[in-house]
């Protein structure tokens, strides 16, 4: 049963990090920076944790914050540069927080062992649940709640007049321009939303490995992140959500009958998905 | 074609493995020979990453071809890792026991070869797209594709000619880094895509010219940079650079 | 309402608008008729914001647009048409039309939150008139892109008008129209007018130009070279030379 908690854990998280990549995505901006504002909210929320003695849900919004106010600051300078420029500035942008961690060293002594992310060794000990002795199976549940919500929210967005017009400056920024949408504020805002999404789940993430360091936060991440809401499609966020369990449970699932050749099969399967269905699995754009 | 291919750096890393295939045939074939069977490589599987991202898929839709590549960036690096079980292999070199003498300086002769066969790779590269029939029709069809077409060019065919030629000129680059580094590994992958993708942008979208001169340039302060500050702070210096130039000159050096 | 003044846009060395003065009075149709290349529709991009202008200046309602976004000249009242349709394909009819109440009056009725969080229920009314306007009721939940010729010139139409705006630029709005519908465009515009609406016409074809403005001004080579009432403008050798190219 453990095994399916696990499971259900790493595609609870992976769908945030999708989803933070699904909003951003609504506006034509294609990012490669979740992984970085995802990173940003794992060592926030583990440090609050662990060096300050928070509680998990503050740590976690105190995460997701760090990861929008990121995000916010990231937002502005992308307006600059589209299309490949922007993948290149966010690719870039993520690759410098990481190389950011992997130079990063607080440490803070508590009782006889120091504690704290340590450059290259990256943070252990985010023992957050196990102190608190929550078992697989809330811990999975307490992520489902999180995820349950980003999707609620961005599922109500979608409905709302906002969710219309981040697809409209996604189609054509020039039309919305001239009806009167302020693309900045329309754009900045997107990523923002983005970048909390992916702080919540980074402040997850950290607590349910324990162990978190640079690697983890690598380009692989940011292009999961935008591989799951384009293979999904973006006519709705369950698109992002079968798009994880597609992808994790053929991972996981070629685990057992192809050893090795998983890896394989995960390449394949991307390049088939995008010829076959273009669109994604749940198809375009419209909500 | 105005879609971004990220697949490049594993087509041309695999297509220097493709020139390893050579010994496996003949073992102790010249070093020229394995570097033959890379650009050859690097052709096929250029065509094989345009039919697989590009040929089927509509490109009206933008987003696609794009998690594609990524498809195939992933599995050329897979089939890499399986058919070698993931170990490094040795590369070889030509002229690598040569050593000329410039004053202070000593230039290893396989080095120059690298820097030589690059400069005549991107004069052939820029001949071809300025003074020939075929670089005219890549050059009409990126800029009108639909007007390309009632003029009688073979789009399709084209864009396929363009994928085998870089995919070529990757093989050639491949198979340089391996001479010069002297062994292939799939981690050289995601560290050459992102230099790629700096080089690109530096130098401006759909630039030869400006590819060339940026990819100097990045070459030249890699070195400089790893001259003063060492390996490990190389790269954060190189993304400095990237930064400046998004800040100060977003549209790149050259303009297509 | 409107005034350019020496207004003059050049891209490098073509002087695509070059130094042209117009006014346009509130409530006024006005046309701007002229050969192709003349400058009409660089004009209007100027106005809307597109571009900045090289020099001159354009002041809407006595004041001056000068580098004001384009989002923003459309809260101050200014909405434009596209000459080739720019819709948003893949939302439907309604949705297209709910992204661009951008109107500040409606801004500063409904709160922040209402405006961009609130679904459609608020708002059903306002734009049921609009879909009523243009005819276009019946496919309020049609994707854009699979919309008629005509539809879609309709729905463009709807769209600019859902800010609410005191001008209107409409930039070719009957090409590719056959009779007909030509006639409904006209009478459309005519009811605009009767609603307050003052309006600035780009288009070629003659029929609806002579039939629906007030005033008319001729463009070629981006100067202005005639201005008058239709019958006016019909019978200039000038109009005709640069149209016809001599008599």
């Amino acid at each position: 049963m453990d095994f399916y908690y696990g499971l259900a854990q790493t595609v609870g998280i992976h769908t945030l990090i999708g989803l933070s990549a699904y909003v951003v995505l609504l506006t034509g901006q294609v990012t490669m920076a979740q992984a970085a504002f995802f990173a940003i909210g794992a060592y926030a929320a583990g440090m609050l944790t662990v060096l300050a003695g928070w509680p998990i849900v503050p740590a976690l919004g105190a995460g997701a914050v760090c990861g929008a106010a990121t995000a916010c600051a990231v937002g502005f300078p992308a307006l600059r540069v589209k299309g490949l420029m922007l993948v290149v500035a966010t690719l870039a942008f993520g690759e410098g927080v990481r190389l950011f961690f992997f130079n990063f060293d607080y440490q803070v002594a508590k009782g006889e062992i120091k504690m704290g992310p340590l450059g290259g060794e990256g943070f252990r000990q985010i023992r957050y649940f196990q102190e608190h002795g929550w078992s697989t199976g809330e811990v999975m549940l307490f992520i489902w709640v999180f995820v349950g919500l980003a999707m609620a929210v961005l599922w109500w967005f979608d409905r709302s007049r906002y969710g219309a017009v981040l697809r409209a400056v996604g189609e054509d920024e020039l039309a919305a321009q001239s009806v009167g949408v302020n693309l900045t504020a329309v754009k900045v805002s997107a990523m923002t939303v983005g970048g909390a999404v992916a702080g919540i789940g980074g402040g997850l993430y950290a607590h349910y490995t324990t162990h978190i360091e640079h690697a983890n936060f690598n380009i692989m991440l940011a292009t999961f992140a935008i591989a799951y809401p384009i293979v999904g499609g973006l006519k709705n966020v369950f698109g992002t959500l079968a798009a994880v369990i597609f992808v994790q449970a053929f991972l996981i699932e070629g685990l057992r009958f192809l050893g090795d050749w998983r890896n394989l099969l995960f390449g394949a399967l991307i390049v088939a998905a995008m010829n076959l269905r273009p669109q994604g699995f749940l198809g375009g754009r419209r909500a | 074609m105005h879609k971004l291919n990220l697949a490049y750096a594993a087509a041309s890393i695999g297509a220097a493995y493709a020139g390893l295939l050579i010994l496996q045939l003949a073992a102790g074939a010249p070093p020229w020979a394995v570097f033959l069977c890379a650009f050859l490589g690097g052709g096929i599987i250029g065509w094989l990453v345009y039919v697989t991202c590009f040929h089927f898929i509509p490109l009206s839709n933008p987003l696609a071809p794009l998690m594609s590549t990524v498809g195939m960036l992933l599995l050329i690096d897979e089939i890499i890792v399986h058919v070698t079980a993931g170990m490094p292999q040795n590369y070889p070199a030509m002229f690598d026991d040569v050593m000329l003498r410039v004053g202070e300086f000593t230039l290893r002769g396989d080095l120059l070869l690298v820097a030589g066969v690059s400069v005549v790779c991107m004069i052939a590269l820029l001949a071809l797209l300025y003074r020939t029939r075929l670089g005219l029709a890549t050059r009409a069809v990126s800029q009108q594709a639909v007007a390309a077409q009632l003029c009688g060019i073979r789009v399709a065919q084209v864009n396929a000619m363009t994928f085998v030629i870089t995919g070529v000129v990757g093989g050639i680059a491949g198979a340089l880094i391996g001479a010069s580094v002297g062994a292939l590994s799939p981690l050289l992958t995601t560290p050459l895509t992102v230099k790629g993708l700096i080089v690109t942008v530096i130098g401006g979208l759909g630039s030869i010219p400006g590819a060339i001169i940026a990819g100097l340039l990045v070459g030249a302060f890699e070195n400089v940079f790893q001259q003063f500050r060492g390996v490990t702070e190389r790269d954060l210096y190189v993304m400095l650079l990237l930064f400046a130039f998004l800040i100060f000159r977003p549209s790149g050096l050259f303009k297509p | 309402m409107l005034e350019l003044r020496a207004l003059s846009r050049h891209f490098g060395g073509v002087k695509a608008v070059d130094g042209l003065d117009l006014t346009v009075r509130k409530g006024e149709i006005v046309g701007l008729i002229g050969p192709n290349g003349s400058g009409k529709s660089t004009t209007v991009n100027v106005i809307a914001g597109l571009f900045p202008a090289t020099s001159g200046e354009i002041r809407f309602e006595g004041e001056s647009l000068a580098e004001l976004p384009t989002h923003k000249r459309l809260q101050r009242g200014i909405a434009r048409t596209f000459q080739n349709i720019r819709l948003f394909g893949q939302l439907s009819v309604w949705q297209n039309l709910w992204v661009a109440q951008n109107a500040p009056d409606d801004h500063a009725r409904r709160g922040f939150f209402s405006r961009w969080l609130g679904g459609q229920a608020g708002v059903r009314g306002e734009i049921a008139q609009l879909l009523e306007f243009s005819g276009l009721a019946h496919k309020q939940d049609e994707l854009a892109a699979n919309l008629a010729f005509g539809e879609q010139r309709r729905l463009e139409l709807a769209r600019a008008l859902a800010a609410k705006p005191r001008l209107l630029l409409l930039d070719e709005p009957a090409a590719g129209m056959n009779s007909e519908e030509i006639g409904q465009l006209r009478s459309r515009i005519l009811k605009l007018r009767d609603q307050g609406i003052t309006i600035l016409l780009i288009e070629h074809v003659m029929e609806l130009v002579m039939g629906v403005t007030d005033r008319i001004a001729v463009l070629n080579f981006g100067q202005k070279i005639a201005e008058g009432t239709p019958a006016e403008i019909q019978a200039d050798p000038l109009v005709r030379k640069a149209y016809l190219g001599g008599v």
